[in-house]
C-alpha cells in the first residue's frame, strides 16, 4: 500500500514540473531522425468482397538502427506501396517491410535507397521510462517543418494494443497536438520515451521504450517470437464475504478466477473458476487485480502476459484453491485472429466469400460488422455483434453468414434473407468456408440443402445443385461483374 | 333471399339500434390518470400523468376503447358530448394483445339517451370511413373523413410482439383519436388505434374481426387471449425447393419453417410441411390467403378463432396430402418480450440487492447502462436463448437490477443490471425460485453467481437477513417483494 501511495504522488507532480519548465529539446536534432511515411494500401468493401479500392495514409517513422525506421503498424495491412520522405520534403524512398506485429502495432521499415539514409541518425530509445517531471514533446513533420508539441505525463495504464486484443503497458500523455497517433516519437532528454498510438481529444496513448525494445529483440531471432495473452477471465477480490467462502486466510489479496474457455492449443487450462490467483512470476497481486511494476508502478495484472514473455513460456502462479495454496505453471497462450469466434480484424489477405447460385457466403469478422459505420456496434444486426462475446472453441471456432442475395430467378423467393448463421449444409456442420465449399460437392438428391441457426427470420434454404446451380452462378458473376465464385484463403482450409 | 334478409335485421336488433341517429352522441371522451412502475425499480412508481383518449358506447352499457387508453390508471374519467359531467368509469376487460379494452360506468344513468353502435364489416379498400373522438388540440369532438388505403396484418405497437390485421386509412388518426370508432354507414367498421410518424397522413385502425373476437373471447367473462399458429411460416417459391417437397408448382402452399417449443402445435406440425390450406382460405405460395378480396399474411387464419377453437389444415407431406387439426392456443410465454401493462413487476430485496424478472419494460427502463456486453447477454437471454437453445431457456429470467448500498454490500464489485445464474447452487428459473434460494440457504455465505462471464458475489447470510429491514426502510421499500 505505501508503495502504491508513492506512485499515486508522483502522477500527480509530474504534469505540474511539465508545465512549469520551457522546452529546450534541440528540433534540428531530430530533422535527423523522423521521416514521413507514405502508404497506398487496398481496402475492401466487406458487404461486396470482391471489391476492392485504394487508399492512402501518412504515418511518422523514426530511424532506430542502421537503415531501420521504427513505425506502427496500424494502417500497413493490405500495402502496395510505402514510400518514405527526409527532412519533410523532397524525393520519396520506396521502402519495403522487415517485419510487421499487428498484435504489437509496430513495424520496421527499411528502403535500399542508400541516398535516403546519408545523413539520417538513429535515435536512442530511452532505458526507463520518462523520470519524475520530464519533458516531453511529440514530434513530426508537417508542411516541410518540424512539428514539436510539448506534452504532459498523466498514467501509465495497461490497454488493448490498437487493432489487437493484446494487452500491455501504454504511457498515456495530455497534448494540444491534433491528429496524432500514427507513429509520432515522443521525446525526453533526447531520447525516444515511444511512439504514438492513438489520440483521442487530448489523450495519447504511447508504445512504451521498453515494450518497443521487447518487441523489436523478440523479431531479430530467426524465429520470431510471438506475443501471448491470458486466457482466463477474473474478478476483483474487494468482496471479503467472497474470500471468506473461498477460505482465503490472511490479508484480502488476489483475484478470483471466474471463466476459464476451452484452449484451441490442446494445453490445459490449469486454472480453474474460484481459484484466487495471488501471485503470477513472482508479482504479488492486490485485490484489485495490480502488481507493482518495477519500471512503471501500480499496473493491471494483464500487463504480466506481455512483460518481456512470450506465447509458450511457462509462468509460475501462485493460486489458492479448495482453501489451500497451490503453485501451478500457466503456459501462455499465443494470440491469433483467427482464434476468435469473431475475428477482429483480417490483414493482407482479401475478404474470404463463396458465392453459389447468387447465396453469398462470408466468415463472420468484425471487419464484417463494421461495414454498418462508426456506430456499427450499436447498429449492426444484433445477434451477429453478440457473437464477439462468445468463445471460439474446437466445435465451433469459426461461423458463416449467408451476408446477402444477389438476385436471379435461381434464388427467387430468397433475395431479402440476409445476416443468417449457418449452421449446416447438406447434413454437413459448417464451421469455415471450406466446410461449405466441401459440403456443396455432396448435395443431396441434387439439391442443397442449407441450414441456419434457429432465428425469426428464415432457419432453410434450398437451391438446386449441379448444373443448373453452375449455370446460375455464372449468370449471376457475369451480371454483377464479379470476377470469381469464392475467395477462400488456404489458411482457413477445414481441419488447420 | 328471405333467410339472408332476416339475418340480417336480426343482426341489426341484436346490435342495437344506430342507423338514423347522430354516432357523435355514442362517442366518448376519456381521461385518464396513469401511473406506471419503475421496472427497474419495481417497488416505485413514475409521475402521476394525465393522458386522453376516446370511446364509444356498445351494446350492455359499455364502453369500447383501445388498451392503451386505460393502461396502467389510477382513475378514468368518461364524458358524453357536450356535457360537461365527469363520470368514474373502470375497466371490465382489457386485451392487450389487441389493444381493446371494454369501460363500464359506475353510475348507470350515464347511458341514458346514448345508443349504442353496432358493427359493420370490414370497409373495402378506396371505400370511405369516418372517424370520431377527441384528438388532442382541442376540448370538443373531431371528425376525419378517410379512404381506407389498405387492409394488412401490422404490428400492434401497444404491445409490441403481434401482428394483426390492420386497416390503414388517410383520414388524420391523432393522439387523443385512440379509441374512438370509425364509422362507415352508421356503423363501426374500426377503432383508431396509433400511427406511424415516418408517414404523414396515414392512420390506422383495428377492423371488425379483431373486435368481434375480443369480444366472443369475452362471453365467458375472461379474456383467454389472441390464439397464434404456434409456427413459423415462410414463402415457398423457390422452384427447387417446391421440387424438394414433390410439390406441384402451382403457386399454392407456404412452408412451415419452425415450430414454437411451448404449443401443442409441434405435435401437429413439423418443419417443412406444406400449408396448403388454413380452414376455408387457400395459402398461396407467398404465404398469403385471400381475406375478402385482401391478400394478408395466411397467419390471418388462426387469428379468427379462439382459444381452444380447433382450425383443420390442409397439408402437403411427404409427397402426399393431409389433413390435420390445430388447436388454437394463446401465447403466454412470451409476454416478458412484448410491453406489459397492469401487471405490477415481480420483484424480491434481500440485502439491499433487487432482483426482477427480466423483460422488455426492464430493459427500456433500465436504459443503457451498464456495459454493452453486459446488455448484449440480457437481450439475448430474453429475445434469443429460447429459440437457439430452448433447453437452457428459463421460465422467466431475474436480473439483479440494482444494488441498494449498505454496508452489508457496499463491497460488490457488481451494481446491477447482470443476469442472475443461480444463488446457493440453485438455478433462477423465476423470481419466486430466488426467495426459496436465500430461505433454504444453510450456509453463512450465500453465493450469488450471474451470467454472462460467470461472475459473482458472496453476501453474509446472517448480517443480510439483519441489514433487510433498514435497508427497506432507507430506501422506503413498504414490501420486500411482490410476485
Amino acid at each position: 500500500m505505501k508503495n502504491h501511495f508513492a506512485i499515486r504522488l508522483l502522477l500527480l507532480i509530474a504534469p505540474l514540473a511539465a508545465l512549469a519548465e520551457t522546452i529546450s529539446t534541440n528540433a534540428s536534432t531530430w530533422e535527423k531522425s523522423v521521416v514521413n511515411i507514405e502508404v497506398a494500401r487496398k481496402s475492401y468493401d466487406y458487404y461486396q468482397p470482391w471489391n476492392r479500392r485504394s487508399e492512402r495514409a501518412a504515418k511518422t517513422g523514426v530511424v532506430v538502427g542502421e537503415r531501420q525506421i521504427l513505425a506502427t503498424a496500424q494502417g500497413l495491412s493490405d500495402q502496395t506501396l510505402v514510400r518514405m520522405q527526409k527532412n519533410g520534403r523532397g524525393k520519396w524512398a520506396t521502402a519495403s517491410v522487415v517485419w510487421i506485429d499487428y498484435h504489437a502495432n509496430l513495424a520496421l521499415l527499411t528502403t535500399e535507397d542508400a541516398a535516403f539514409w546519408r545523413d539520417l541518425r538513429p535515435a536512442d530509445l530511452t532505458s526507463k521510462p520518462p523520470a519524475e517531471g520530464a519533458k516531453l514533446q511529440i514530434v513530426r513533420w508537417r508542411e516541410g517543418k518540424l512539428e514539436n508539441r510539448q506534452a504532459e505525463f498523466t498514467q501509465y495504464s495497461v490497454n488493448e494494443s490498437v487493432g489487437s486484443a493484446i494487452n500491455h503497458v501504454q504511457m498515456e500523455l495530455d497534448s494540444e497536438i491534433r491528429d496524432a497517433g500514427s507513429g509520432e516519437p515522443v521525446i525526453t532528454d533526447s531520447r525516444v520515451a515511444g511512439i504514438t498510438a492513438s489520440q483521442l481529444g487530448r489523450t495519447c496513448k504511447v508504445i512504451t521504450a521498453s515494450f518497443i525494445h521487447s518487441v523489436v529483440d523478440a523479431h531479430k531471432s530467426v524465429s520470431p517470437r510471438v506475443l501471448g495473452y491470458f486466457h482466463f477471465y477474473w474478478q476483483p477480490a474487494e468482496n471479503p464475504a467472497s474470500l471468506a467462502q473461498l477460505k482465503l486466510s490472511g490479508e484480502p489479496r488476489g483475484v478470483l478466477v471466474i471463466n476459464v474457455p476451452e484452449r484451441l492449443d490442446g494445453v490445459d487450462c490449469v486454472l480453474k473458476p474460484r481459484d484466487i490467483i495471488l501471485n503470477i512470476d513472482g508479482f504479488d497481486l492486490d485485490m484489485q487485480g495490480d502488481y507493482i511494476d518495477p519500471e512503471f508502478g501500480s499496473l493491471t495484472l494483464e500487463n504480466l502476459s506481455t512483460r518481456g514473455r512470450w506465447a509458450g513460456d511457462d509462468m509460475k502462479m501462485k493460486i489458492w484453491r479448495d482453501g489451500k495454496p497451490l503453485d501451478v505453471m500457466y503456459r501462455l497462450p499465443g494470440y491469433d485472429f483467427k482464434n476468435s469466434l469473431v475475428p477482429i480484424a483480417v490483414h493482407d489477405q482479401m475478404p474470404d466469400y463463396l458465392i453459389v447460385g447468387g447465396l453469398v457466403f462470408q466468415p463472420l469478422t468484425t471487419p464484417y460488422l463494421q461495414r454498418w459505420g462508426s456506430e456499427w456496434e450499436r447498429t449492426a444486426p444484433f445477434r451477429l455483434n453478440h457473437y464477439r462475446s462468445d468463445e471460439a472453441t474446437k466445435a465451433k471456432p469459426s461461423l458463416v453468414i449467408l451476408s446477402q442475395v444477389l438476385p436471379d430467378k435461381f434464388n427467387i423467393g430468397y433475395q431479402e434473407y440476409r445476416s443468417l448463421v449457418v449452421s449446416q449444409v447438406n447434413g454437413q456442420t459448417v464451421n469455415k468456408l471450406a466446410d461449405l465449399q466441401a459440403a456443396l460437392k455432396k448435395p443431396k438428391d441434387k439439391f442443397h440443402i442449407i441450414d441456419f441457426v434457429p432465428n425469426e427470420s428464415l432457419q432453410r434454404i434450398v437451391l438446386a445443385a449441379g448444373d443448373t446451380e453452375r449455370e446460375a452462378t455464372q449468370r449471376i458473376l457475369k451480371r454483377f461483374g464479379i470476377a470469381d465464385a469464392e475467395q477462400i484463403t488456404s489458411k482457413s482450409a477445414a481441419g488447420k | 333471399m328471405f333467410l339472408k334478409t332476416v339475418f340480417t335485421c336480426l343482426a341489426f336488433l341484436v346490435a342495437g339500434t344506430c342507423l338514423g341517429i347522430e354516432p357523435e352522441r355514442s362517442v366518448i371522451q376519456i381521461l385518464t390518470y396513469r401511473q406506471s412502475p419503475d421496472w427497474s425499480a419495481p417497488w416505485r412508481f413514475d409521475v402521476v400523468q394525465r393522458a386522453g383518449g376516446s370511446g364509444f358506447v356498445i351494446r350492455g352499457k359499455r364502453i369500447m376503447t383501445n388498451a392503451h387508453v386505460v393502461s396502467w390508471a389510477r382513475q378514468i374519467i368518461v364524458r358524453k358530448y357536450q356535457d360537461a359531467k365527469p363520470y368514474a368509469a373502470k375497466v371490465e376487460f382489457v386485451a392487450h394483445d389487441c389493444d381493446l379494452a371494454i369501460l363500464t360506468v359506475e353510475d348507470e344513468s350515464f347511458f341514458d339517451g346514448l345508443p349504442a353502435l353496432g358493427f359493420g364489416d370490414l370497409p373495402k379498400v378506396r371505400s370511405t370511413v369516418i372517424t370520431y373522438g377527441y384528438p388532442a388540440g382541442g376540448e370538443e369532438i373531431s371528425y376525419t373523413r378517410g379512404v381506407v388505403s389498405r387492409i394488412e396484418l401490422s404490428p400492434y405497437s401497444h404491445i409490441g410482439n403481434r401482428r394483426l390485421l390492420t386497416v390503414q386509412t388517410d383520414a388524420a388518426i391523432n393522439p387523443g383519436n385512440s379509441g374512438g370508432p370509425v364509422v362507415q354507414d352508421d356503423r363501426v367498421v374500426g377503432v383508431a388505434f396509433q400511427g406511424i410518424k415516418s408517414l404523414e397522413g396515414a392512420g390506422f385502425f383495428i377492423p371488425p374481426q379483431v373486435i368481434q373476437r375480443f369480444l366472443k373471447d369475452i362471453e365467458d367473462k375472461h379474456y383467454d387471449g389472441l390464439p397464434l399458429a404456434g409456427a413459423g411460416i415462410a414463402s415457398l417459391q423457390n422452384p427447387a425447393y417446391r421440387a424438394l417437397l414433390k410439390l406441384p408448382d402451382n403457386n399454392l402452399g407456404a412452408r412451415v419453417d419452425r415450430i414454437r417449443s411451448k404449443t401443442h402445435t409441434k405435435n401437429v406440425l413439423r418443419a417443412d410441411d406444406v400449408i396448403l390450406k388454413i380452414g376455408e382460405f387457400a395459402v398461396a405460395s407467398d404465404a398469403t390467403i385471400l381475406f375478402q378480396s385482401n391478400r394478408v399474411f395466411c397467419a390471418m387464419g388462426f387469428q379468427l378463432g379462439q382459444s381452444g377453437d380447433s382450425v383443420p389444415v390442409q397439408l402437403w407431406r411427404d409427397g402426399k396430402l393431409q389433413d390435420v387439426t390445430v388447436t388454437l392456443e394463446a401465447a403466454v410465454d412470451d409476454q416478458c418480450e412484448g410491453n406489459q401493462f397492469d401487471v405490477e413487476p415481480r420483484y424480491f430485496v434481500f440485502g439491499g440487492l433487487v432482483f426482477t424478472q427480466l423483460s422488455l419494460d426492464y430493459l427500456r427502463d433500465s436504459g443503457r447502462e451498464g456495459s454493452e456486453a453486459t446488455a448484449g447477454e440480457l437481450n439475448y437471454e430474453l429475445f434469443f436463448r429460447n429459440r437457439e437453445e430452448p433447453e437452457l431457456a428459463r421460465e422467466e429470467p431475474v436480473v439483479l437490477s440494482s444494488v441498494l448500498t449498505d454496508a452489508v454490500n457496499a463491497n460488490f464489485i457488481t451494481r446491477g443490471r447482470v443476469l442472475v445464474d443461480r444463488i446457493n447452487g440453485i438455478r433462477i428459473e423465476k423470481v419466486a425460485d430466488v426467495i426459496r434460494a436465500f430461505a433454504s440457504s444453510t450456509n453463512t455465505h450465500d453465493m450469488i453467481e450471474f451470467g454472462g462471464r460467470g461472475s459473482f458475489e458472496t453476501l453474509d447470510h446472517a448480517e443480510a437477513v439483519r441489514a433487510n429491514t433498514k435497508i427497506l426502510k432507507t430506501y422506503g421499500i413498504t414490501q420486500d417483494r411482490h410476485l
